[in-house]
């Protein structure tokens, strides 16, 4: 557990509406993601799990508190800059709504790098495609993949551009067990084979589980930081904070 | 269910006025047409009320027939005045001659300019029939006194002892100011120019000595005007109409009136176009709320709603935003209206102004055709929303079922094309005149378009990737999903580009036809006038004195010289009344080559009192063959028979359908005034040297006439045309600025459409800036998809119109530079219509746009 932190979030509040009606998703959020390692992100609905990665990825803003990114102060930056630093450091994977219907799985994949006006690299993205099984589908539009290809050209997409940190939203929510479990076994093997630093947040115990390491949220604040253990170690952590 | 549709409106403010909007600028433009005519015929019946005043009877010179150019019927001789005080019951009688004149300003130029207001002179009348009230000065007494109307001494700044030069028939002279009037409480007459003068100088000046325009009549006491109306009659020859004075005023004023038809028929095919327009977009817009509006559609009809409530739920709809928008566009009509005022003053028709007159029947019109419009173009999305299942249709994702028609609409759209184009055709081919001629046209007109924009979503994609590419490779992902987006749903990128399709095809369909136009005059001018030097009228149509042409052939340097003049006759057994031409036999051929088609120059030379020649096309098309006779009646009332001796090719009209020797127009149609005089130069006289001193010459005595060089000429011949264009460009672009609301539209409801995607491409990274070039470039294809079938369109119409004309020396003229203007300009109009929706795609927030349900 040596290894340096590539994010690092200190005393993270956010804090949504106003007066009576004020809801603190964050409520001191203190914690740190080692580089190269595998977290998730664990906690019941309304924990805030979703508006912690969110502020870690630059798409929401903390109300008090910093986040560090690759020594990157993203309090500090704008509209633009934090546009770029998601483009360039960042891969993304939502539990829905993941692709562009009206381009195909390879465009899909490289649109990050096409944005910044870049041009992928051959042997890279052929590797990437072959790792997550497309290759036979490198043409295909969404509407002809079904959800697990759907989600494993998201995988593909958030690696190639080889982020400091990929950030999974519920990546298998919306996939049944076996599917669920390919991609997530992507992602274990992407820690493992390319040493990619991975932020996954998930309220499945199962998903959790494959992780290196568990951070688990409660009423917005850090309850329990954790060694990922067995499934069933993590289904008894989560009712003992639940 | 209405409730809930109103409900929905309120939620999607942007898309309301959007659609509203369409219907708003073609029902201003509907009551603007009324609210203006109507203002302006309300001042010419007041006008023509306050000019008749104190006149019971009233006797003019009959006018034999209506022809296309409003001359004024010959007068009739002086004597009749004591006719008509001998008839019982006439207390008095006055003669007077009313007729155009040139009114000099202070800068020498003709009042109002040569395309504006007017100028008449006016012989002054006595008590009671003198509808003048002197606010300063008194009635001119004397040969060189004048009196002038108070709106025109104001606009120039003369009073009582002011130096005013006025010329009629003959070169300007100058005349004293002794008095201001006005007409009754009117200060002018709509804007003209009016000099009083004396009634023996007005004859004289008028080339009318012994002569008279008309008879102003008092009834004795206790004599009815209408019954005094037959015994005036009976005293004079049927060359002469009699009417009460009040019958007069509104002869006058509907005569005044009719002229102006013309303009509202025109201005109100513009407000037509523009509703064609808005109905495009109108159900566009609809069909796309339709398409999103599915889960709720179908929640209701799960929770018991019938299909026609549904039905009734989105005309609902259309009917309060048809009769909102229409009550608006009613508002802006008046508004509209001062605009329209503007514009025909700016192309040089100073029409009368006063205050707006909004009769019944312009809200009426205006609030029906609005509604109407709204409700049939929401007709077809609304049996769409009728197709819509319970249950089914509350899936994430699910779409309405396709219609029966939207399998079979690409051929159905291919055969109310071919349909359009026989219906043009139809009108076309016919020999008859009027609405056989324009209904087959218009209607044709309405069906091309309608089956174009049917058949075009075929073609949305093949034009979408040629104008896609370039923007791809140059901007990359960007361009590349703008050109994707907009080929995502043909058959609403095609109903979108439609619209602008529609403002296009009339655009350039104007414009090809307008080249043409000026290339056949430039072409008949380079190959028949072989004068160096042209004189006519500055507004192009007036007739000028012949002692101005006389004038300009004392200069140095002019040569031959060979006057044409204009006149319209009846001719028996045919329909319409051609123009007919005065020429010198013997001087013509040596300033303008005829074209004949049967004859030659020794044709002209046979030239005489009993014979013409005649145009090849009136000749066709009204069975006159060479050697035939033709009986004409003038509009002086004199009856002739004329041979055919040959037949020309009237190139663009420049002589009359049928040409006279200048002696047989003076002796039957008593018309001695010229329409053109050409000059042949003396060799070696420079033509820009010998104009500026025929110009100087006129200057001084005839500032109503112009001298131009061949190549001058050539561009005073096309001037008009600029004009005209200039002129229906304003006014389409009328329906263009609608059709680029729709797009504007179809955006905003695409981003709506699209926001989760939008929030994913700014998640991974995707600047604001690379987010509105999706949007921009998405409206720039959709503009150039619609310009580009507008293009072809209008070319089409531009073709199959002028076939016709080809007889008649039509040049078909392709104004390629011109054309690729429109279609950068449409690329523009993308870019401009693309702003707001463009906006708003980059201001999307993320989160909200990624957020799960």
């Amino acid at each position: 557990m040596n290894a340096p932190l590539i994010v690092s979030a200190v005393d993270l509040h956010r804090r949504y509406g106003e007066g009576d009606a004020a809801v603190d998703a964050l409520d001191g959020v203190t914690v740190g993601f080692p580089k190269g390692r595998f977290t998730a992100i664990m906690g019941p609905s309304g924990s805030g799990k979703s508006t912690l990665m969110h502020i870690l990825a630059g798409l929401d803003r903390p109300t008090g508190g910093s986040v560090v990114v690759d020594d990157v102060e993203l309090g500090g930056l704008d509209d633009k800059k934090l546009t770029q630093l998601r483009r360039d450091k960042f891969g993304f994977i939502f539990q829905f709504f993941n692709l562009l219907p009206v381009l195909t799985a390879e465009e899909n994949i490289t649109l990050p790098l096409k944005i910044a006006g870049k041009k992928p690299e051959k042997a890279w993205l052929d590797e990437l495609i072959e790792a997550v099984g497309l290759s036979d589908r490198r043409s295909h539009r969404p509407s002809q993949l079904s959800g697990g290809q759907q989600q494993r050209v998201a995988v593909a997409r958030a690696l190639l551009t080889k982020p400091a940190v990929v950030f999974a939203d519920e990546p298998t929510g919306n996939l049944d067990s076996k599917a669920g479990d390919e991609v997530l076994q992507m992602l274990r093997r992407a820690a493992d084979e390319y040493g990619q630093t991975v932020i996954m947040v998930t309220h499945d115990p199962h998903a959790a589980s494959i992780a290196d390491h568990i951070v688990v949220l409660v009423d917005g604040q850090v309850v329990r930081e954790t060694p990922a253990g067995e499934a069933d170690e993590v289904v008894e952590l989560m009712k003992a904070v639940a | 269910m209405l409730a809930v549709s109103l409900k929905g409106m309120a939620g999607r403010k942007l898309r309301t006025v959007l659609t509203a909007l369409a219907v708003v600028l073609g029902v201003a433009l509907i009551a603007g047409t009324y609210i203006l005519t109507d203002t302006i015929d309300r001042q010419f019946d007041q006008i023509f009320a306050q000019v008749r005043q104190g006149v019971d009877v009233s006797v003019t010179p009959k006018k034999l027939f209506n022809s296309d150019n409003n001359a004024n019927p010959p007068a009739f001789p002086a004597s009749y005045v004591s006719q008509v005080q001998q008839v019982p019951g006439v207390q008095k009688a006055a003669g007077g001659i009313f007729d155009n004149g040139v009114i000099l300003d202070n800068k020498g130029k003709k009042i109002g300019g040569s395309n504006g207001a007017p100028n008449f002179i006016s012989s002054d009348a006595p008590a009671p029939f003198n509808p003048f009230h002197y606010v300063a000065g008194h009635g001119p007494t004397a040969p060189n006194q004048i009196s002038i109307d108070k709106y025109t001494a104001d606009k120039q700044h003369w009073h009582v002892g002011s130096t005013v030069r006025v010329g009629g028939r003959g070169p300007a002279e100058p005349y004293t100011v002794v008095g201001i009037a006005k007409f009754g409480k009117l200060n002018g007459l709509a804007g003209a120019a009016i000099a009083v003068m004396t009634l023996d100088q007005a004859q004289k000046v008028t080339n009318k000595v012994g002569k008279l325009d008309g008879i102003d009549i008092k009834a004795a006491p206790g004599i009815k005007p209408e019954a005094l109306v037959g015994r005036v009659q009976q005293a004079l020859p049927n060359t002469v109409t009699v009417r009460t004075g009040a019958e007069q005023a509104a002869k006058d004023a509907s005569d005044t009136k009719s002229g102006l038809g013309f303009i509202k028929t025109l201005l109100l095919v513009f407000a037509g176009v523009a509703l064609f327009v808005g109905a495009f977009m109108i159900f566009n817009s609809f069909s796309i709320t339709i398409a999103q509006r599915t889960r709720e559609l179908s929640m209701l009809r799960t929770v018991g709603a019938s299909r026609r409530q549904v039905l009734g739920s989105v005309l609902g709809e259309a009917v309060v935003m048809g009769f909102s928008a229409s009550v608006i566009g009613l508002g802006l009509g008046i508004v509209l209206a001062k605009g329209l005022k503007a514009l025909f003053k700016a192309v040089g028709a100073d029409l009368p102004g006063g205050s707006a007159v909004v009769e019944s029947r312009t809200i009426i019109v205006s609030l029906i055709v609005g509604t109407l419009v709204t409700v049939i173009a929401s007709l077809s999305p609304a049996l769409r929303a009728t197709r819509i299942q319970p249950i089914e249709g509350v899936r994430e994702g699910a779409v309405i079922p396709r219609t029966r028609f939207s399998k079979i609409k690409t051929p159905f759209g291919a055969v109310t094309l071919g349909l359009g184009v026989a219906l043009m055709c139809l009108g076309l081919l016919t020999n008859s005149t009027g609405s056989a001629v324009w209904l087959p046209l218009l209607f044709g007109t309405v069906l091309v378009f309608i089956g174009a924009a049917m058949f075009s979503s075929k073609l949305v994609r093949p034009i979408a990737s040629l104008v896609g590419r370039p923007m791809e490779s140059l901007r990359g992902v960007s361009g590349q999903l703008a050109r994707e987006n907009a080929t995502r749903n043909t058959a609403r990128t095609a109903s979108t580009a439609a619209a602008l399709m529609v403002g296009l095809a009339l655009v350039s369909g104007v414009t090809i036809f307008a080249a043409g136009i000026k290339k056949s005059v430039n072409s008949a001018i380079d190959n028949s006038v072989k004068a160096g030097l042209v004189v006519e009228n500055k507004d192009g149509w007036s007739s000028i004195p012949q002692s101005a042409g006389k004038s300009v052939a004392q200069v140095p340097g002019v040569g031959n010289s060979s006057e044409i003049r204009l006149s319209q006759a009846k001719v028996a057994g045919v329909s319409g009344t051609p123009d007919v031409s005065g020429v010198n036999p013997v001087t013509l051929p040596s300033v303008y080559q005829l074209d004949w088609k049967k004859g030659s120059n020794a044709t002209l030379s046979r030239l005489d009192g009993n014979n013409a020649i005649v145009s090849e096309s009136w000749s066709k098309s009204k069975h006159r063959k060479v050697g035939q006779q033709i009986s004409i009646t003038t509009q002086s009332g004199n009856h002739a028979t004329y041979t055919i001796i040959g037949t020309y090719k009237n190139n663009v009209h420049f002589l009359g359908d049928i040409a006279v020797t200048n002696t047989t127009l003076a002796r039957d149609f008593k018309v001695t005034d010229d329409q053109f005089v050409m000059y042949g130069l003396k060799p070696g006289a420079n033509p820009d040297q010998v104009k500026a001193q025929a110009s100087k010459v006129l200057a001084a005595q005839y500032p109503n006439a112009e001298a131009d060089t061949k190549s001058g000429f050539k561009k005073t011949q096309t001037e008009w045309i600029n004009q005209i264009s200039a002129f229906f460009y304003v006014l389409l672009s009328l329906a263009v600025i609608v059709s680029l609301f729709g797009i504007v539209n179809t955006l905003v409801l695409a981003i709506y459409e699209r926001t989760r995607e939008l929030g994913l491409l700014r998640a991974v990274g995707m600047s604001k800036r690379q987010v509105k070039r999706i949007v921009r470039y998405e409206s720039v294809i959709t503009a150039l998809i619609g310009a580009i079938l507008g293009t072809v369109l209008g070319v089409f119409f531009a073709v199959i119109v002028s076939r016709p004309l080809a007889g008649e020396g039509f040049q078909l003229s392709f104004p390629v530079g011109t054309l690729v203007i429109l279609l950068i300009l449409a690329g523009l109009a993308g870019v401009l219509a693309a702003i707001t929706p463009a906006r708003r795609a980059s201001k999307l927030n993320v989160l909200e746009a990624l957020a799960y349900e």
